[in-house]
């Protein structure tokens, strides 16, 4: 999960200048991993074996974990220790308000993937939470949407091509961004563009801006991560397979819920069918 | 804060990782509710009390033994494995299993400290009843917790974790199977990793 939310924050909030050149390293990474190593799958007279092969669709684990292990040395010896400090020095409201901030700047990425996706109702509440996010809840520092029933539901380009259709593919594990699929990969060039800094006029300011927003983002969902990592990492007994395993059933869940939201209403004014 | 609030309920979940088993029969949904309530309640009382951690360990191992179905979740975790492990691996699976549900809650109670717990509301899904709950830890956010309850030998018991559509026997079952397979299939390869586990927490504490 951390290494999934590092992937989201890197990819979405990376300034202009410096956005393109994590991205060609990490396909360039992603690329020589792919021909580096890849899983044997089992014989197929071993039904059992080879459908679990199969579902599992990891087939260059190896390489894969290569990434995992370099991950959690970075995080481990970089990324957790600034985010202990951080918590050490804020509150939890702090912190809470800090995540609503960061959030809402990538509501109107959301609204786009919703509209891409046709989820008309999941992109009106997003439209709805910037807009009162953005003012009632003075720039997305407090969350006034939730509050009158407008709560924020994740999504990202992986998820728009999954409502087309287009299936998970096999699992990634990405340097530095951690946790991805064939499909879910390609949210990175589309998060480099679908960013109201992205449309702003280029200045000094702004890159200042990107940048220290994209460092808060990173050290503050990190720091909500400190316990549940190292509660996977201490009772797993593969971690890697933990983190492959609630990776691909949160996926599977957030495409219920943007379901679940985007259930059409019929107005009462509106004329009913004649019943048959 | 989709993601935080799943994290933190995942971590809110964690004591209950390997809960699951095979679904036995279903419980009505007040009854579900009604029962995860005590055990909320049992649970909160313990974590929050004076006692020693060693104690609070040993009153939450006896309390997971009669609100989990222990060996049924074993067994589910178990998985495709269960048709070819051994009669005494398969004991010894779950004596380790036993072993490590313990460690791992005590591993938990610093985290649990302080906490509240609200049932919400019940439903049937599937063959599992689940109980929607709200936990909260000073200082984090609130997290939504599923527990999926079946009943087992005629009484109501947690089979499984759900914290924002993530299921914790899910978890547990493609983690032990990523052990067997990484050891050419070798039963015996995860019980030395589950004995290990075991080896470590003592060795922490």
């Amino acid at each position: 999960m951390l290494k999934n939310s590092v992937l989201r924050f890197l990819g979405q909030k990376y300034s202009r200048k410096s956005r393109a050149l994590p991205f060609f390293v990490v396909s360039g990474l992603a690329l020589g991993g792919l021909l580096s190593g890849c899983a044997t799958a089992p014989p197929k007279s071993d039904a059992e074996g080879y459908q679990a092969y199969v579902q599992q669709n990891d087939p260059i684990e190896p390489t894969n974990r290569v990434f995992f292990n370099i991950n959690d040395k970075i995080d481990r010896y970089a990324l957790k220790p600034v985010a202990q400090g951080y918590v050490d020095i804020t509150t939890p409201g702090i912190r809470e308000h800090v995540g609503d901030f960061t959030d809402n700047i990538a509501e109107p990425g959301r609204l786009i993937y919703f509209m891409f996706g046709g989820k008309p109702r999941d992109a009106g509440t997003s439209l709805v939470r910037f807009l009162v996010n953005s003012t009632i809840g003075i720039g997305g520092i407090f969350d006034p949407a939730t509050s009158l029933g407008y709560p924020q539901t994740d999504t990202d380009f992986g998820l728009t091509l999954a409502e087309w259709g287009v299936p998970a593919g096999p699992y990634l594990y990405l340097p530095v961004f951690g946790p991805s699929g064939a499909r879910d990969v390609l949210y990175l060039p589309a998060a480099y563009f679908l960013t109201p800094v992205e449309a702003a006029p280029a200045s000094t300011a702004l890159s200042v801006f990107s940048y220290s927003e994209t460092g808060l983002r990173l050290v503050n969902t990190r720091a909500a991560f400190i316990d549940p990592i190292d509660q996977i990492e201490a009772t797993a007994l593969d971690p890697y397979a933990t983190f492959r395993s609630l990776y691909r059933q949160q996926r599977a869940s957030q495409l219920q819920l943007i379901d679940q939201r985007d259930t059409p209403t019929v107005p009462d004014w509106y004329p009913q069918p004649a019943q048959k | 804060m989709i993601l935080r609030r799943f994290i933190l309920g995942a971590a809110a979940g964690l004591p209950m990782l390997a809960a699951a088993s095979l679904a036995q029969a279903q419980v009505a949904p007040d009854t579900a509710k009604t029962f995860i309530q005590q055990s909320g309640q049992q649970l909160v009382s313990i974590v929050n009390s004076g006692a020693s951690t060693a104690q609070k360990a040993d009153q939450l191992r006896q309390l997971v033994d009669q609100i989990v179905a222990v060996d049924q979740v074993g067994d589910y975790v178990l998985g495709r494995y269960k048709n070819v492990v051994t009669p005494d691996q398969h004991t010894q699976f779950l004596a380790l299993f036993h072993q490590l549900l313990a460690y791992n809650i005590t591993f938990q109670i610093k985290a649990y400290q302080g906490i509240t717990f609200a049932v919400n509301g019940s439903s049937v899904m599937g063959n599992d009843t689940i109980v929607d709950t709200t936990i909260t830890r000073p200082g984090q956010a609130p997290s939504d917790v599923g527990w999926a309850v079946d009943e087992v030998n005629g009484s109501p018991k947690i089979v499984d974790v759900i914290v924002a559509g993530t299921s914790l026997r899910i978890t547990t079952r493609n983690d032990y199977a990523s052990v067997v397979t990484s050891n050419g299939g070798q039963i015996s390869a995860l019980l030395t990793a589950m004995q290990s586990q075991i080896d470590r927490h003592k060795a922490g504490n």
